[in-house]
């Protein structure tokens, strides 16, 4: 355990290093900057280490696709950058998170609140169980306005017209009636549109989407997301968008980072992500999409072998080299730091240390 | 060659009730007017939205839920008339793994048990006979026999959607009822199952009713595709034909609205902030279901209800403008 985690630091450390080096002449107008974040969980069994060092940005005005498959940290990461984690048994053990300027870990109880739905607001994968079943959803919206102070919206009256507003804005047809409607008198996707218009209700410069469109039909899918897109554009919110579907990365993000044991693996922009994949493990994740073509072809499905590890019980070195076909020696031994191949496309693996 | 299943006209509706005494308020039609034939060694894939009754169907093709009339035959025995004993045979012959691997193991039984149930249940060989059996079936889909005393919290989605597949093939069926089977696992275990689904089907002539929402996983695996959408099958093709040329335009929004893995081909999406919008006032108890949100319909579709009638070869779809 002991000497895993130096070699950890010491990795951490040589990323952070050699990212911040080659960051700042292409530094563009950054919303979120995330360094070496750490989040550990103290449990009976031993210390998880749900995130082990990320660095991240997010860009003002874009969408960044935070992709990986069930229990690599997204939903952490997601919940470490609101502060949200449960503590104990989690704890944010160092890191930052650069949010316009100011580290969100530095703040106090007050400050995160003043930043929480006003400046960052989130929306989670389960439309239905999110809202409460018992209150309108025209209420839960005059709620969010009415809390948060810096929309001032201060009488009833007047956040009720806002709410309908808000309603109108997502695409909910006769907003004035459906306002006083409760979540089960409406479907999955009319409830995600309410929450959008919840987390949008205060003008944010940052949506957390914490698989949004997963709980639906692809139909409702595919308005879900083009209605994020465009309310992105409208009003120059960065949206940080947790999936594992790369299609809906693929058709909804400017910039991709591929999360894999609590790491970042592969961080780029959507179209070099896709047309050329460096770390084997997105190569991977890419060749197990089926489709009718490879059939007729008579092709099997690419499956990447083995299982994804428990957080609990992280192999030594990469924690991806039981399961890579291009396993080299040092993979065994050190864990990769974050190499940076191409201008815009970062990699933790060893087969681009030399570039 | 002859169908292995044999569905015709089936209907199945569920009342809604309300208030204290639990007065009918009108009933929800599940499965309106389903044929359908499944064929040996045959993959069919069915696609279709939450609640367009692909659940209900699998239900009553098990036996599971009677249905309001129409008839299912599975190798010449009538499931819905038939008694205990020939319900037997047909239970044995098709079996089913589900959506929730985590919900449908008992996590109470170890592994081995777990597999060994049906061959209890239906009275199969003696105990040395099942034993030998079951690590048969664990070989065939995979997995080691060191895991038999183990329990089901111990493993994986992967590897517990494996043992699923073992408990189904304990009886040796003929038919495989697959419902949205890959759809609780990550991407690249997904492919591991799928892959697996399509040796064994090579290896054990089975045929499979394959359901899922997932269109590229359809696709993939089955040799046709019957595309559902209220409890009607609107089309039905091999699943190349279907893909290359969708006729009925219910079909064509659907393979659209998928995302897929190629950045900036961009949806072709229904106008997000008000079209597609759940809710339509028109009375959809006649004519064609979908006529509200198709962009082609015409007065005909309000008229008349369209039947799945043969198109092109062998490609069957519900659509008074299809050609």
């Amino acid at each position: 355990m002991v000497d895993t985690d130096l070699i950890d630091r010491k990795a951490t450390g040589q990323a952070a290093g050699d990212l911040r080096h080659t960051r700042e002449p292409d530094d563009r107008d950054v919303l979120v900057d995330i360094q070496d974040l750490c989040t550990y969980f103290y449990t009976p069994e031993g210390v998880v280490h749900a995130l082990g060092g990320v660095d991240l940005r997010i860009g003002r005005g874009r969408t960044l696709g935070l992709v990986g498959e069930s229990g690599c940290g997204k939903t952490v990461l997601a919940l470490t950058i609101l502060r949200l984690i449960p503590e104990p048994p989690g704890k944010i053990v160092r890191g930052k998170v650069l949010f316009e300027g100011t580290d969100l870990l530095s703040l106090d109880q007050t400050g995160i609140r003043e930043i929480r739905g006003n400046k960052i607001s989130m929306i989670f994968q389960e439309p239905m169980t999110s809202l409460n079943p018992v209150f309108t959803i025209g209420f839960q919206i005059e709620e969010v306005l009415m809390l948060h102070q810096s929309h001032r919206a201060p009488t009833r009256k007047q956040a009720r017209e806002l709410a309908a507003e808000l309603l109108d804005m997502v695409g909910i047809p006769y907003p004035g009636r459906r306002i006083d409607d409760y979540p089960h008198q409406l479907s999955g996707g009319m409830c995600q549109r309410v929450m959008i218009a919840m987390a949008l209700a205060c003008r944010p410069s940052l949506m957390i989407a914490d698989e949004p469109t997963t709980a639906l039909d692809v139909t409702t899918q595919a308005q879900i997301l083009a209605l994020m897109g465009e309310l992105k554009e409208e009003l120059n919110t960065s949206i940080l968008l947790v999936t594992h579907d790369l299609g809906v990365v693929a058709q909804s993000c400017e910039d991709v980072a591929v999360m894999y044991t609590g790491n970042v693996v592969e961080h780029a922009g959507v179209e070099d992500i896709f047309s050329r994949p460096l770390h084997p493990y997105t190569r991977g994740l890419m060749r197990s999409i089926p489709t009718v073509e490879a059939r007729r072809r008579g092709e099997q499905l690419h499956a990447i072998p083995g299982n994804v590890p428990t957080l609990r019980d992280m192999p030594k070195g990469c924690t991806f080299h039981n399961r890579c076909d291009e396993v080299m020696d040092i993979c065994r031994r050190e864990r990769p730091p974050m190499f940076r191949p191409h201008p815009d496309h970062c990699v933790r693996c060893w087969r681009y240390a030399n570039g | 060659m002859k169908p292995i299943l044999e569905i015709r006209e089936l209907k199945k509706a569920f009342p809604i009730t309300s208030g204290v005494f639990r007065k009918s308020a009108g009933v929800v039609t599940a499965v309106d007017g389903v044929d359908l034939d499944i064929r040996p060694n045959e993959t069919l894939g069915l696609v279709g939205e939450s609640g367009c009754g692909k659940t209900t169907l699998s239900k009553m093709i098990l036996a599971l839920e009677e249905p309001d009339s129409g008839s299912i035959r599975f190798e010449d025995v009538d499931v819905v008339r038939a008694r205990r004993s020939s319900l037997s045979q047909v239970r044995r012959g098709i079996q089913v793994v589900f959506q929730d691997p985590f919900g449908s193991l008992n996590p109470r039984r170890k592994i081995g048990s777990i597999i060994e149930e049906p061959m209890i249940i239906h009275r199969e060989g003696s105990k040395a006979q099942r034993a030998k059996r079951v690590r048969e079936l664990l070989e065939m889909v995979g997995l080691h026999e060191d895991i038999l005393p183990r329990y089901p919290h111990e493993f994986s989605g992967g590897q517990r959607q494996r043992i699923c597949i073992a408990r189904a093939l304990a009886v040796n069926p003929r038919l495989l009822i697959c419902d949205e089977p890959v759809s609780a696992l990550d991407v690249s275990i997904q492919a591991q199952v799928i892959n697996l689904l399509v040796d064994l089907q090579k290896e054990l002539k089975l045929s499979y009713l394959f359901i899922s929402h997932n269109l590229s996983v359809v696709g993939y695996i089955s040799h046709r595709v019957a595309v559902m959408y209220k409890g009607r099958i609107v089309e039905l093709a091999d699943a190349s034909a279907l893909f290359e040329n969708p006729l009925h335009p219910y079909t064509g929004c659907l393979m659209d609205a998928v995302p897929e893995a190629r950045p900036k081909k961009g949806l072709n999406l229904r106008s997000p902030r008000r079209g597609g919008v759940e809710q339509v006032s028109t009375d959809l108890s006649s004519g064609c279901a979908y006529r509200a949100w198709c962009p082609r319909a015409e007065g005909i579709c309000a008229q008349e209800t369209p039947v799945l009638e043969e198109k092109g070869d062998r490609h069957y779809a519900a659509c008074h403008l299809a050609s």
